[in-house]
């Protein structure tokens, strides 16, 4: 009897199993899209507040675009500007393709009514609830700062990255036949103001990691010398005047080095100083051209470019074992590499058919991706988070102009800051 | 006493509308400037490999300089992508050699680089011209350590130029200390 | 009838016991009974009132599709076929037949025709000619027979064929009427259903076509971006209603590590509402629990 129980028990639960739910069906998705995020930044109220912090929403939706991850819906036709979640309309908001929405309002705070405060919320449309919820103060004159800070609050949250939209760039303008100036600017070019002015050309503008310092080539001496000037105090030392050129600053990532190129009288060739001037040392010396030397960020690399192998290419350094491996294959030439934050990303200029371009290329998969179509594109540098590229073009004038553009290759902004040409323009970092 | 309290509290009320604010501003938006024109040594200026051996030009080699037909054309023209000195410029090279040989001169040879590219690259391009052509001075017999080099890049380029007009920027220039 | 072995085996009354439990549950594998109850979330409709109108699918972009298998007919769809193939090779049969015949005929008639001349012949050499001539008017008029008995051949055949289609519609309608009204139409279905389930699925082509819509409905939303460059995997689990939208939203069973990446993907799923779902009240059960597993920066090692 023993025997036919457990044949009765085997064949009940064949029947069970037989009878059972399917396992789940799996449906496998492989890859996706770059896209942007739709997102709508309302007019926040405004309770007694200036007419400058009413422009506040026009800074965040144009700091958010310029990023080239999100995408502004038309609200023009929308009437209601809720100021929190419990005013907001979803499925309206869901019908207009908007996943996310900014609202707020203003309130003037503190002694005589002289400070601002701004209460702003980061709504989902599909999951129907508030995000973020903050509050910040300041004067009606920053309110473009306090704008750019609501912005990278909300990329911070949306994307895991840093926001690049508090930080500065700068570049050197020819305001005249000797008349150079190097500036200093908010990133989306406001509020520009000069930090060296010279007869003679400026170039290879460089910001310190550490945002104290800015090292830059100066042609005042009849020749090209570096220099390296205090941002707060305007106090500047010679870094470099050796015999021959002095140029292609390149800090370290702990600022504590420079890597340059000097000549003598041969051909352009890297060295190392310490940011003081002192120890200076050669870092290779070949026949060929040595120059532009850019630093991974973990310290271990140098790239530079090289003419070694008939025409310029990429080439990085190991800085212990001076190893040498050439990392660009593509295009006529290849020239002013520079590293992302994480070291992924090599972005330099590609010379294919005449045109100068701005390129990346993924270090790990060796794929190259062009940003722009040239012709005479120059001067590329990430931002610091490492999601945009800021580089100088030339306009139908053959007038230099700057721009941004997003390392997705979706979105190409200039920066206004007038119609004198740029010579070279760099990026500030993160202030922390 | 009206206008001097008027003006007082204008300037208390520019005093307060300078007043510190909640965003720490790190970026130096007052910081002087210098200006640059008229500066000279900051102190740290290092030479570290010395000056030309060769002898800067006194008053009577500088007439004999210009009053030298042969030796008014000073540039030497380059071909694109070429460092290669053509047979057109062989005279001027060794004109200038001869004169140099003469006075035992000191000579800056200045490089130039048309404006495409980046202006750190063409630094290295014009250097590389101005190098080609010190060599082809010593190969006359011109000490080296009298011969600088310096590279302009495209800084003193035509920044509109097209085709064969660039052509113009592609060049390195014979100077002479002291003149 | 005796059989004493039946009544000398002790054991024999526990083995047939054992016997009639195991033919039992046999059967009962094969015609299972659905014990449990579910409740639906839906109003049960009477299947088979009338043809559900199928909504048309939007069109796809062009991507490269999963392999869809081509449908294996049910057995049902298989007595119809035969029907219809043995309906098809009597139609022939009876073409062939009457084709035939008038082969026969026309073959008769050309002998007879073929003695009469030759008694003519004989007879009159005068009309010899005249003969001739009635001949070859003879000859031309039969070719003119021939000619219209093949045209008429072939319009017969052409009706046939028309008649034939119309017939096969009616067949294949009524055969669908009586499968609709049929009880026992309904006990066959469910034994098919029975085997099938078994058998693992002969109607796998249209699941795989929806599973292929839906993959491309939440693939176009997928915003890689927020995801870094390093290969990952993320798996969401989801739960649908027939109007294709989820109940109780997408249930992260595995994370990316990435917060922003998690939500894009979250986010890619939510927006691909409604999904496509099929009308199939057995095929929507099929695809009413899903997994979902992206790797958004290509596949894993």
């Amino acid at each position: 009897m023993k025997q036919s129980f457990w044949k009765f028990f085997f064949l009940i639960w064949l029947v069970c199993i037989s009878n059972a739910s399917h396992a789940l069906e799996v449906i496998e998705i492989l890859g996706g899209k770059a896209s942007q995020i739709p997102v709508a930044v309302i007019p926040f109220k405004d309770n007694n507040a200036q007419k400058s912090m009413q422009l506040m929403h026009e800074v965040i939706t144009n700091d958010l675009n310029r990023s080239g991850l999100f995408s502004s819906i038309d609200i023009s036709g929308v009437s209601d500007y809720p100021i929190d979640e419990r005013e907001v309309n979803f499925s309206n908001w869901a019908a207009l393709q908007s996943q996310f929405i900014v609202v707020g309002k203003i309130d003037a705070i503190g002694r005589s009514n002289s400070q601002m405060q701004v209460t702003w919320s980061l709504i989902d449309i599909y999951k129907e609830k508030t995000v973020l919820s903050v509050a910040i103060k300041g004067q009606p004159s920053q309110y473009r700062v306090i704008a750019h800070r609501i912005a990278d609050t909300i990329y911070e949250k949306l994307t895991g990255s840093k926001g690049v939209f508090d930080t500065n760039i700068a570049f050197v303008k020819k305001l005249g036949k000797e008349k150079y100036s190097l500036f200093i600017a908010d990133y989306d070019g406001h509020n520009p103001r000069a930090i060296v002015n010279s007869r003679y050309s400026i170039i290879s503008p460089r910001w310190s990691p550490n945002g104290k310092k800015i090292a830059y080539v100066s042609f005042e001496k009849k020749k090209p010398v570096i220099y390296v000037q205090d941002i707060e105090t305007g106090k500047r030392t010679l870094l470099a005047n050796f015999r021959g050129n002095n140029s292609a600053p390149a800090w370290s990532p702990d600022s504590k080095k420079l890597a340059i190129v000097l000549t003598y009288s041969a051909n352009s060739q890297i060295y190392t100083i310490d940011a003081d001037g002192k120890n200076i040392k050669q870092l290779m010396r070949t026949r060929s051209i040595n120059t532009e030397p850019a630093w991974s960020p973990n310290g271990k690399e140098i790239y530079f470019s090289s003419d070694r192998a008939g025409s310029a290419q990429i080439y990085k350094v190991d800085v212990d074992t001076n190893e040498v491996v050439r990392v660009t294959f593509e295009g006529n030439n290849n020239v002013s590499p520079s590293l992302s934050p994480d070291g992924k990303l090599l972005l330099f200029l590609n010379q294919d058919n005449g045109s100068y371009r701005v390129a990346i290329q993924n270090l790990l998969s060796n794929q190259m991706l062009k940003l722009t179509n040239g012709p005479d594109d120059e001067s590329p540098i990430f931002s610091p988070n490492g999601h945009m590229v800021l580089f100088t073009y030339k306009d139908y004038g053959k007038v230099s102009k700057i721009g941004t553009v997003s390392i997705n290759g979706l979105k190409m902004t200039p920066i206004d800051v007038g119609s004198e040409t740029i010579l070279e323009s760099t990026w500030g970092p993160l202030s922390d | 006493m009206k206008n001097s309290l008027l003006l007082a509290s204008l300037l208390a009320i520019l005093a307060a509308g300078c007043s510190t604010t909640d965003i720490n501003d790190s970026m130096g938006l007052n910081a002087p400037f210098p200006e640059l024109e008229s500066s000279t040594g900051d102190g740290s200026e290092v030479d570290l490999i010395g000056s030309s051996q060769g002898k800067e030009l006194n008053q009577s080699a500088l007439d004999e300089l210009a009053a030298a037909a042969e030796l008014a054309d000073r540039s030497v023209y380059f071909d694109y992508d070429s460092f290669a000195i053509k047979s057109d410029f062989e005279g001027v090279i060794s004109n200038h050699a001869t004169f140099i040989n003469k006075h035992d001169a000191a000579v800056v040879v200045y490089g130039n680089a048309d404006y495409r590219g980046s202006h750190e690259y063409n630094l290295a391009l014009g250097q590389k011209r101005a190098v080609a052509v010190k060599q082809a001075l010593e190969a006359l017999g011109v000490n080296g350590s009298a011969i600088e080099t310096i590279s302009f890049g495209e800084e003193h380029a035509n920044q509109t130029c097209t085709g064969s007009t660039c052509g113009q920027d592609r060049r390195a220039d014979i100077g002479y200390v002291g003149e | 009838m005796r059989l004493p072995w039946l009544e000398n085996n002790d054991n024999l009354q526990a083995n047939l016991f054992t016997l009639v439990i195991h033919l039992a549950l046999f059967i009962f594998m094969i015609f299972s009974v659905n014990w449990q109850v579910k409740t639906p979330y839906y109003a049960e409709v009477e299947l088979w009132d009338a043809i559900p109108t199928q909504i048309k699918p939007k069109p796809l972009i062009k991507r490269a599709t999963p392999k869809v298998q081509k449908p294996q007919p049910s057995i049902a769809e298989k007595i119809v076929e035969a029907k219809k193939d043995a309906d098809i090779q009597l139609k022939k049969k009876k073409a062939a037949e009457l084709k035939k015949k008038k082969a026969a005929e026309l073959k008769k008639k050309k002998a007879a025709e073929l003695k009469k001349k030759k008694a003519a012949e004989l007879k009159k050499k005068k009309a010899a000619e005249l003969k001739k001539i009635e001949q070859l008017k003879k000859k031309a008029l039969e070719e003119e027979k021939l000619a219209e008995l093949q045209k008429r051949l072939l319009e017969d055949e052409e009706v046939e064929k028309v008649q034939k289609k119309l017939l096969e519609q009616d067949d294949l309608e009524r055969l669908q009427e009586e499968l609709r009204n049929k009880d026992l139409a309904k006990e066959t279905r469910i034994a098919i259903e029975g085997t099938q389930d078994l058998v693992a699925g002969t109607n796998s082509g249209e699941l795989e076509k929806y599973k292929a819509l839906i993959q491309q409905k939440i693939y176009q939303n997928v915003n890689k971006q927020l995801c870094g460059l390093d290969p990952l995997e993320l798996i969401f689990e989801i739960v649908l209603m027939p109007t294709g939208d989820l109940i109780g939203g997408a249930k992260m069973i595995k994370s990316s590590k990435i917060e922003s990446c998690d939500q894009a993907v979250e986010r890619a799923i939510l927006q691909a509402q409604p999904l496509p779902m099929p009308q199939d009240n057995r095929l929507f059960s099929q695809l009413k629990k899903l997994k979902l597993k992206f790797q958004p920066n290509g596949p894993i090692n």
